[in-house]
């Protein structure tokens, strides 16, 4: 289980962790033990802790009292809860979730306020816990990572998650660290004619690649021209947002395939003080693990 | 006090249009993207950025009692709600 393999991450970076799910402690016995979980997995059976929370799936709810015909409650339950539950002849699979939250992932500081927060809007997609720990910062040991160097700069390039499965929300991270004097450029310089650096990655059939994010640039004084741009001169790292294909027509081509390959290019373009080098384009490959979605119930 | 060129003023304006018309858009774009048709906005459940989570209690897998505070770190704590271990 993904969490439970970034654990030691989580723990060396000082951050505790804990679900919480309206199974019993029996279900919750099971499931640790069939995936040998360490980590809290806390029983809030009657859904009470969900609700105070406020993040109980009222659509569900919707869907079993007198609006169950309503085709807005309908697209809603597509949407966030599952199509199979609303298409399927047994009510009870409706009343079976009842009590479900929206999911999602607080991050909580020291004192228990929230830093950031992560919810789906399609109940298919969910946000990888190493997608949400790059997103905070949080540092990673990279499985796969595909590293380059040239005259301008070092960088490195991995996947947030070396296996991912139907659905997944991940991230290609990118870190770089320019050498000594060297920048390159962060988003708005482009309006100046160069190169902002970014992942520009190859569509895929499976996955679908969105908004890439940048930390904050710092705008640099190029005295030759008196100009002023957004750059980056230590290191930092950017993440292309990822998505793999969750409709179910996807999941069914998806079934023969274990591997996804992805492949794209860094394009970059490096300064120093005096000289500016042409931009850079560097081909990336990365191959990720396909895991089928488990539908396995514990006992 | 002296006036502004009219030009200037008309620059200010079209400015400001253009900045309401975008917010406009923006603000459209993310009920677009975030409000569903019976009116659930998950953005908007819950404990919100800055805001204090709920204490509580609950047993963990293995019957221990766990609250807000054995579960939270040194530097805070990731809180995940699932919808179930069992399906």
């Amino acid at each position: 289980m993904e969490l439970q393999d970034r654990l030691e991450e989580l723990q060396s970076a000082g951050i505790g962790v804990a679900a919480i799910s309206y199974d019993s402690q029996k279900t919750l016995s099971n499931f640790a033990e069939r995936y040998e979980i360490s980590f809290p997995l806390l029983s809030d059976n009657n859904s009470a802790v969900i609700s105070e929370f406020g993040i109980l799936n009222t659509i569900v709810q919707e869907s079993l009292g007198p609006r169950a015909k309503d085709p807005d409650v309908t697209e809603d339950v597509y949407r966030f809860v599952a199509a199979e539950v609303m298409d399927s002849q047994f009510p009870q699979l409706r009343r079976m979730i009842n009590g479900t939250p929206f999911p999602g992932t607080f991050m909580l500081d020291a004192n228990g306020v929230v830093a950031s927060r992560y919810f789906e809007e399609f109940y298919r997609e969910r946000m990888t816990t190493s997608n949400v720990m790059l997103k905070e910062g949080i540092a990673l040991n990279p499985i796969a990572a595909i590293e380059g160097s040239s005259a301008q700069l070092n960088f490195r390039a991995y996947p947030s998650n070396p296996v991912v499965t139907n659905g997944s929300r991940f991230s290609i991270a990118v870190d770089v660290k320019p050498n000594e004097n060297m920048h390159v450029y962060g988003p708005g310089a482009e309006n100046m004619g160069y190169q902002v650096i970014k992942l520009n990655m190859a569509p895929s059939e499976y996955v679908s690649f969105e908004s890439m994010e940048y930390p904050e640039s710092e705008i640099y004084h190029f005295k030759p021209l008196d100009e002023h741009v957004p750059v980056y001169q230590l290191p930092f790292t950017i993440l292309q947002e990822a998505v793999v294909a969750a409709s179910a027509e996807k999941e069914e081509q998806l079934r023969e395939i274990n591997a996804l390959t992805l492949s794209g290019e860094l394009e970059y373009q490096a300064c120093d003080d005096a000289i500016c080098y042409l931009p850079v384009s560097v081909p990336v490959t990365f191959t990720l693990e396909f895991d089928h979605l488990d539908y396995q119930r514990a006992r | 006090m002296k006036s502004l060129p009219l030009e200037k003023i008309t620059r200010v304006t079209t400015i400001l249009t253009i900045g309401s018309l975008l917010f406009a858009l923006n603000s459209f774009n993310s009920m677009a993207a975030a409000q569903s048709k019976t009116g659930v906005d998950i953005d908007s459940l819950g404990p919100q950025v800055g805001d204090a989570v709920p204490r509580f209690e609950l047993s963990d897998q293995n019957g221990n009692l766990q609250s807000l505070d054995s579960i939270l770190g040194p530097n805070g704590g990731m809180l995940l709600f699932h919808r179930s271990a069992d399906w």
